[in-house]
Formats: structure tokens, C-alpha cells, sequence
């Protein structure tokens, strides 16, 4: 049955259903920016992204049903999988601007719902009556929606028909008494303020729009262990070339299942680093002429023209092996790097609204030298000090002098931040279509540059990737011990994205930096996206104990490891790694750049 | 720091709505003589459940609220001048220990570290509280008792107590009321009628699911009581919820205005 009502509908939208009020319309971008707080405040699953009903990101602007159909007017339902809450892109089914907007807050109530039983008819009178029970606000809205709505729904001509509509107008109206549809009933007309009954398959909605699968669509939630490989694609054509799909289904999941398999128990160097090596020359042989600089770089292999700059030989760290519950010294090479083709660069114009006010906030955390009490020296005396004195000398008790001056020291605040910023490969999937996240992550990572300059804390950025245990890549972004300028913003402009997460490494590299700071307050604030991994044994929990263990002794040494993230997974392994309260996540990336800036300013408050 | 004060005998019991067994914890932790740490978010009734146990027990109660400038001889006391001579003035907690009563220190890791550490030998078996501008050395009567408490926010990682510190009190973990709970607090605190009471809770409900992802810190009982009150003065619900419990929450436009969608929810017209 709600197969059949399902591709009924899909023919029918065809066949403009309703005539909608275009200059009423409400976009789903315009309520796009509230839709996830809303959702999960309704009971949403939090881990569900919000997308446009045709499958894509609302950032995308395809308008799949308006295209096929050829026509202006359309239906477009709400539904919800396990991956997202699909929304209608536009909404103008109501000549009131103020009802259609409505119209998308009550879909997101109605589909936070837990599913209900019956079918496409019942569960939603039934999902209607429980957000209706519990939610009185909702009550008024939806009888507006349904008043408003009922005239705009035709009479059917035959006697099945009008049965089905007449249960229909039944539910909308008195939800929670719904009877299943009557059997035998032709089509009914969409009920837009309804669940869709048989959501089209994320594929086939990318199919009837004519256009290839998109990569990573749907799969936004992956572990990071997958997306490891999926290869970069910031060019549409990349995209409609085959090989790349073809590749990742063939050889590396193979490879990679074959090392499942075979998992040594002890140090799995020699035969993973071959298998890895085939892995790379499998990638060199497989590349096509033209592509071969772009897929050696896409697929792990660093391409001398695309590589950054090395800076001396590289360090060698050590790793921590939690099956030998020991540090094995001299690990791993890390090769401190500035990226290529950085040159000087201004702040984008594009930030410059945002930076103005950052700083100006910023400025106010500063320490405005605020006068210091009971300092040994100074320009002021301390009164209240100096009576308590004079007070207690003449009780007689022998007291030494104590500090008996007001000064006013600069930089009350003595506090250091070392941001360490995961730059692999991943963090280059998982926005999907609405924007490459490496763009997010030098957004933030200036903003956040802008902001600490101008309240005068110590700090430096560095950012990180891997490629196995001989080459973790440190980049130094801007060094503690030099001023925050168009140098170092011109590095940061140039960072794009790397390889894997050997997170271990590289937080012991930015603890021994970290350390070196004269500052009362030392913290280490990592960016990341997902789980530490890296090609070799680097995976699963061996990475995941390394990045504990050096967690850990940063913060045996005195500093304050915090994680920011932007997967959602993120709780299931963070708290091991950095404490039930050393994390924080961010659920819509794009908000990146303000939430890291003011989580710094509270946390350092 | 608050003025100390002294619950009268007759006072009515400040209303405390228990949520489980904190306040027989708190009484076998004062009959043993064992200081108490109370943890929990903004708001979520800590400073009430002291006052109303203090009340209980018939102790006096002296409050100071931690600041980072707050130094020993704040909590201890000091010498001052008066009429030429100078006179020991003792401080909240010097005050309290002599009088047998209950020093709360509300939100004590703002404190700075050298000023927690006069709380060592009152924390100990000793129960000894040294006053090395005078000589003295009080004893602490049966009766003192020392109650500390803090916000473990992950806003807050950056302040926290020494372990030494931490590990001489008995501790108890607050979180915000369960619905049945919050309902009489908001019923007998902010004058609510039961339908606004529940309301709120169910309001409360799903603000608190956006904590730690879009707001830092979850709506508290506090701002759910002023809600209450001023809807049960006659503010519109709406205006109420939008001044009580939404602007306090967030400044960015879009998170207000989806908590305010998520009021209409509730209170929608
Ligand atoms: N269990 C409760 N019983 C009675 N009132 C409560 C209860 N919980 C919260 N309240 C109400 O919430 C208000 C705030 O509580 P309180 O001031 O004790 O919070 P707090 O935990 O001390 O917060 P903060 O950490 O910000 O100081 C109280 O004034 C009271 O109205
Ligand atoms: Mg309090």
C-alpha cells in the first residue's frame, strides 16, 4: 500500500497538485540555520543532517521536482532515513509567508516523532496527535495549517475517492482516530502536512534528477575509517570519471579487508608498509596520463609539485603500543613543514566583518592592566595592605613586611593556546556538497587568530596529517614566538588537505612546543574531524590509545588538552580520549569558526 | 561575600523539592563531621538545598562566594582600626567555626589555589582551623560543618580543584530536577498553576536536548522559576519565555529565534 500511494504521488506531482502562492514562498536555506536546533529540540535524532526533499544538501539548489515535472507548481514531502531529515526546498503552498514557514517547524515536530504503527494514513494522524498532546503551542499552528489547507484539496469524483478524501479530512482533523485507507482507493491527493508515505531511496532521487550518485552523499555520518577513502574530488569531472569508484571498490577495499584478516599481532610493519607500497604503486599504474599529478596526490602518494616545504630532518617520536602496554621510542617521523606557496596574504574581505567584531570582543578579555594588590614593588602603596599592617604591628604579633605596593602589571592573564588543527584527508569529505570543509577550517582557524591577537594571549597554530609512522607532517602555521601577520595568515590560506590522522604524534610534538611557553595556563586545543588513523597499523584502537596516552602525558605536564570536533561520532570515543568534559562537539560544521572562538573565550574566562 | 546570616528558630524552612536522597547524605555527613561537595549546572538549586538543610539542622549559615581575588585573610579574618586601636575582625569562615555552623563556599574553584588550602586542616580529622595572625588555633565544635560547591561545565576545564583538595570532601552530584520534581518546584517557587507548570517542564524538556551542542550551558530551574513568575504577574507567555529563558540562553540570531520556535511549541498563539 504505501508503495503504491508512494509512486501514485510521484506521478502526481507531475500534475501540479496544488497551485501554490510563489511571492508566499519560504525557502528551506531561509530556515535552514534554525532546522537543526529545532529538530533536536523536538526529539530528533542528533545525529540526522537536514537536507532538501530531492536528496541534496539545502545548500544545493536543485529543484528536482520542479525540473522533471516541467512545471512551476509542485509538491515536495518531508521524510526522514538514517542518515537525514528531508525537508521540502521551498514551501508555497500557502498564500501566507507566516504558514509556510510554519509549515516547515511543524514537518520537523511531526518527523522528531518516534515512527508510529498502521499505515501511511495512520501514522501520521497518530505522530499529529502526539505532538499535539504534548506540544499545546503546536495546537494553534496546526489548526491554521489545516484550516487553510482543506479548501485548497479538490473533491474527487468517484465514490472510492471521496472515501479516501473523506479519511483524510477525518484525520487532519481529529488526529489519533484514523482508520486505515479505505482499500481499493485510487490516488489520494498529497498531504503536505504528512510524512511522505514511501520515501524515494536517496539513489533513486539522484537518479531521476539525471545526474551521478553524489559521492559521500548520504554517508555523512561515516566512520572516519571509511571515508579515509574516499578520494578528493573538488572538480565536478573527477566525479563523472569511473576510475576513481572503480579504484576504490577494487583495490583498496581489498587490500584493506585483506589486512583485516590477516592483523599481526605484533609489530605488522613489514607486511602492511608492502601491502601499502603495492597499494601506491597500484594507484601510480592504475592513473590514467592526464590526471597524473592530481591522483597521486588524491590517492596518498605525495606528488613532489603538490608537497609543502620541509623543514630539517624531522624528530623522532615515540608511539605507544597498548598491546605491549609500552612507549616504543623513536616511532615515528615527524617533519615539521611550511605549506607550499604561501605567500604573505591580507584577511579575506569575506572575514573582515567577522574579525572586526572578533577582536573587538577579544579586546575586552584583555587584560586592561587592572591594578594589581600587594605586589613586593610598584608606583601606588597599598593602603588596605599597608594599615592591615600597621594594624598588626601594634597588636603585637610579629609579622614580616609583606608586599606593600600596587602596580599594574600587563598581561594579567598568562595563558598560552596551542591550536592543532587535523588537516588529513577526511576533512576534506565531510561537509559533502556544501562547501569543503578545509575552507571551514582556515575560516576558523584566522578568525580564531584574529580573536586571540587582539586579546594579547600567547599563541600558535600548527596544523597536521600522516602518511605512516615515517612521515607525520607538522605545519607550522604560526609560531608562538612571532607576531600574528600577513605571513602567517598567507600560511594558513595556503593549507589544503592531507593525508591520515596520526593524532599521537602529533600532540606530542605540540606538547614539547606547548611546554616551552612561560605561561601560567598552558592549553592545547585540538581541531579535529574523526578518529586518529593512518594507513598502517595506526587504526582502530592502537591509534585511538596512542592519542590517549599522549593526551595523557600532556596532561601529567601541566597542560589543558581540549578537543573540538565536528563528528558526530564523537562521542563514542572522545571521552576515552580526552575526559567526559575535555570535548566539545560541533554539530553544524559551518559554525565552526564562532563556536571555536567562543568556547576559547569561556573556557578561559 | 554575602553577609552571614543566622537562620532565626521560628523561620519557615526555605523550600527545598528534594530529588532524591541528597538530604539525608547531607545529615550523615554532618553527624559524622565529614565536609560535603556539592557539583551540579547553574541554577539547579545548590545554594537552596544548603540553605534549607542549614535551616533544617538549625545551624547558622555563612555564604561566601568565590571570586579570583578572594584571599585567605577574606575567609580568615583581618586586623582593622577602630578608635585608634586596632581589633581582629573575624571572617565568614572563622565565624562560622566559632559558632558551630555551616560556612558554605559557593562556587569555589574561582577561588584562588593558595586560598583553598586554609581549608586543609579544617577538612582533615584535625578539624583545626589556624589563625596565624593572632596565634590562635580553633577547634572546630561537632556542630561546623564545611559545604563547597562548583560547576563542572566543560566551560570550566580550565579551573578545577587540586586533588588534594578535592579528596577531603564527601560529594554529591546535582543535575537539574526530573519533570515531576521541576513541576513543584515552578508550582510552589514561581506560583505557576499546574497547565503553565507543565508547560514549562515540557518546554524545559526540549531546550535542555540542545545543551552542549548549541548552547553552552542547559536552561536551568533558576530561569525556569522566573518564567513562571513573571507569566503568574500577567506577562504574556511568549514575552516571558522569550525575556526568562531564550535571550539569557544565546546572543547569535539563529539559535534565538529557533528557541523561540521552540517556545511557540509550547506557548505559540
Ligand atoms: N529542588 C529545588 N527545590 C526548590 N527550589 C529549587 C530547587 N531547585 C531549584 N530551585 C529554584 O532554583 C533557584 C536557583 O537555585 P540555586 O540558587 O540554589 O542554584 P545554584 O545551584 O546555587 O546555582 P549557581 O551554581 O548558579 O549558584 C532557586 O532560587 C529556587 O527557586
Ligand atoms: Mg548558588
Amino acid at each position: 500500500m504505501e508503495d503504491l500511494v508512494g509512486s501514485w504521488w510521484d506521478r502526481l506531482v507531475r500534475r501540479a497538485a496544488y497551485p501554490g502562492y510563489p511571492q508566499a514562498a519560504v525557502l528551506l536555506d531561509d530556515v535552514a540555520p534554525q532546522a537543526l536546533l529545532f529538530f533536536r529540540a523536538m526529539g530528533g535524532d542528533p545525529g540526522l543532517a537536514i537536507r532538501s526533499a530531492v536528496g541534496t544538501a539545502h545548500g544545493a539548489r536543485r529543484r528536482w521536482l520542479a525540473r522533471v515535472a516541467g512545471i512551476d507548481t509542485h509538491v515536495e514531502l518531508a521524510w526522514r532515513d538514517g542518515q537525514a531529515l528531508y525537508l521540502p526546498e521551498r514551501i508555497d503552498l500557502y498564500p501566507d509567508a507566516a504558514l509556510n514557514r510554519g509549515l516547515y517547524f511543524w514537518l520537523m515536530a511531526l518527523a522528531a516523532q518516534p515512527p508510529a504503527q498502521g499505515d501511511w494514513l495512520q501514522s501520521n494522524s497518530e505522530g499529529t496527535a502526539r505532538c499535539l498532546a504534548t506540544m499545546p503551542g503546536l495546537a494553534t499552528l496546526y489548526q491554521r495549517l489545516v484550516a487553510a489547507l482543506l479548501p485548497l484539496r479538490n473533491w474527487p469524483a468517484n465514490g472510492t475517492g471521496q472515501a479516501a478524501e473523506q479519511a483524510i479530512r477525518h484525520a487532519l482533523l481529529q488526529p489519533g482516530t484514523a482508520t486505515a485507507l479505505p482499500a481499493g482507493s485510487p490516488p489520494p491527493q498529497p498531504v503536505p502536512l504528512w510524512l511522505h508515505p514511501s520515501p524515494p531511496s536517496a539513489a533513486a532521487a539522484n537518479q531521476d534528477d539525471g545526474q551521478q550518485p553524489e559521492q559521500g552523499h548520504g554517508d555523512s555520518r561515516d566512520s572516519k575509517a571509511r571515508r579515509r577513502y574516499r578520494a578528493r574530488r573538488d572538480n565536478p569531472d573527477d566525479r563523472k570519471n569511473g576510475m576513481l569508484l572503480q579504484f576504490r571498490a577494487e583495490s583498496i577495499f581489498t587490500w584493506d579487508d585483506y589486512v583485516r584478516v590477516n592483523r599481526h599481532q605484533d609489530e605488522d610493519e613489514p607486511d602492511d608498509g608492502a601491502a601499502a607500497e603495492d597499494m601506491d604503486r597500484l594507484t601510480v599504474s592504475r592513473d590514467g596520463k592526464t590526471r597524473a599529478s592530481r591522483l597521486k596526490f588524491d590517492l596518498d602518494l605525495p606528488a613532489a609539485a603538490y608537497d609543502d616545504t620541509p623543514l630539517g630532518d624531522g624528530l623522532l617520536l615515540p608511539e605507544w603500543d597498548y598491546r605491549r602496554e609500552r612507549l616504543v621510542a623513536d616511532h615515528c617521523r615527524l617533519q615539521p613543514m611550511l605549506p607550499r606557496d604561501a605567500s604573505p596574504a591580507p584577511l579575506p574581505d569575506k572575514l573582515q566583518a567577522a574579525a572586526r567584531r572578533l577582536r573587538r570582543q577579544f579586546q575586552a578579555l584583555s587584560p586592561e592592566r587592572s591594578r594589581k594588590s600587594g605586589e613586593a614593588s610598584g608606583p601606588d602603596l597599598d593602603l588596605d595592605r599597608i594599615i592591615r599592617f600597621l594594624a598588626e604591628q601594634r597588636s603585637g604579633v610579629a609579622v614580616a613586611e609583606p608586599p606593600l605596593y600596587q602596580a599594574w602589571p600587563p598581561a594579567g592573564r598568562s595563558m598560552a593556546c596551542l591550536l592543532l588543527a587535523d588537516l588529513s584527508l577526511s576533512t576534506e569529505s565531510w561537509l559533502g556538497e556544501a562547501g569543503q570543509v578545509i575552507h571551514v577550517i582556515r575560516d576558523s582557524l584566522l578568525l580564531f587568530a584574529e580573536a586571540l591577537a587582539a586579546c594579547g594571549d600567547a599563541f600558535g597554530l600548527y596544523g597536521f596529517s600522516s602518511l605512516r609512522r615515517s612521515e607525520v607532517r607538522y605545519l607550522l602555521l604560526k609560531d608562538f614566538g612571532e607576531p600574528y601577520d600577513d605571513a602567517a595568515r598567507g600560511r594558513i590560506l595556503a593549507i589544503r588537505p592531507g593525508y591520515y590522522t596520526r593524532m599521537g604524534a602529533a600532540i606530542r610534538q605540540s606538547t614539547t612546543i606547548l611546554l616551552q611557553q612561560p605561561a601560567q595556563r598552558r592549553l592545547l586545543l585540538i581541531v579535529s574531524d574523526g578518529k586518529p588513523n593512518d594507513l598502517d597499523h595506526y587504526e582502530g584502537r592502537y591509534g585511538v590509545e596512542d592519542t590517549r596516552q599522549a593526551v595523557l602525558e600532556a596532561r601529567r605536564a601541566g597542560l589543558i588538552p581540549f578537543c573540538v570536533t565536528v563528528d558526530r561520532e564523537a562521542g563514542d570515543y572522545l571521552p576515552h580520549l580526552f575526559g567526559k568534559r575535555g570535548y566539545s562537539v560541533v554539530h553544524d560544521a559551518h559554525r565552526l569558526p564562532q563556536v571555536l572562538t567562543s568556547l576559547y573565550a569561556s573556557l578561559t574566562a | 561575600m554575602n553577609a552571614p546570616h543566622r537562620a532565626a528558630a521560628a523561620a519557615p524552612l526555605p523550600f527545598y523539592q528534594p530529588l532524591a536522597d541528597e538530604c539525608e547524605v547531607f545529615e550523615a555527613a554532618w553527624h559524622q563531621q565529614l565536609p560535603l561537595l556539592i557539583k551540579g549546572p547553574t541554577g539547579c538549586g545548590k545554594t537552596r538545598f544548603v540553605a534549607h538543610m542549614a535551616a533544617r539542622l538549625g545551624l547558622p549559615l555563612f555564604t561566601v562566594s568565590c571570586h579570583d581575588d578572594l584571599s585567605a585573610a577574606d575567609l580568615v579574618g583581618r586586623h582593622l582600626i577602630a578608635a585608634g586601636n586596632t581589633q581582629w575582625c573575624d571572617g565568614p569562615l572563622t565565624r562560622a567555626v566559632r559558632a558551630g555552623g555551616i560556612c558554605y563556599l559557593d562556587e569555589v574553584v574561582e577561588a584562588r589555589k593558595d586560598t583553598t588550602v586554609v581549608l586543609h586542616p579544617l577538612t582533615d580529622d584535625r578539624r583545626i582551623l589556624p589563625i596565624e595572625r593572632t596565634g590562635e588555633q580553633l577547634a572546630a565544635p561537632a556542630s561546623f560543618m564545611l559545604v563547597v560547591s562548583y560547576n563542572p561545565g566543560y566551560q570550566h576545564v580550565l579551573k578545577t580543584l587540586k586533588p588534594s583538595t578535592r579528596q577531603r570532601f564527601v560529594a554529591l552530584a546535582f543535575d537539574f530536577p526530573p519533570p515531576a520534581v521541576e513541576l513543584t518546584v515552578l508550582r510552589e517557587e514561581g506560583g505557576a498553576d499546574e497547565a503553565l507548570a507543565r508547560r514549562l517542564v515540557a518546554l524545559a524538556a526540549q531546550l535542555r536536548r540542545l545543551g552542549g551542542y548549541h548552547l553552552d550551558e542547559a536552561v536551568s530551574t533558576r530561569l525556569l522559576v522566573y518564567a513562571a513568575k513573571l507569566i503568574a504577574s500577567g506577562m504574556a507567555a511568549r514575552t516571558a519565555c522569550r525575556v526568562a529563558l531564550v535571550e539569557p540562553l544565546s546572543d547569535e540570531p539563529d539559535t534565538l529565534a529557533a528557541l523561540m520556535a521552540v517556545v511557540d511549541t509550547q506557548f505559540g498563539a
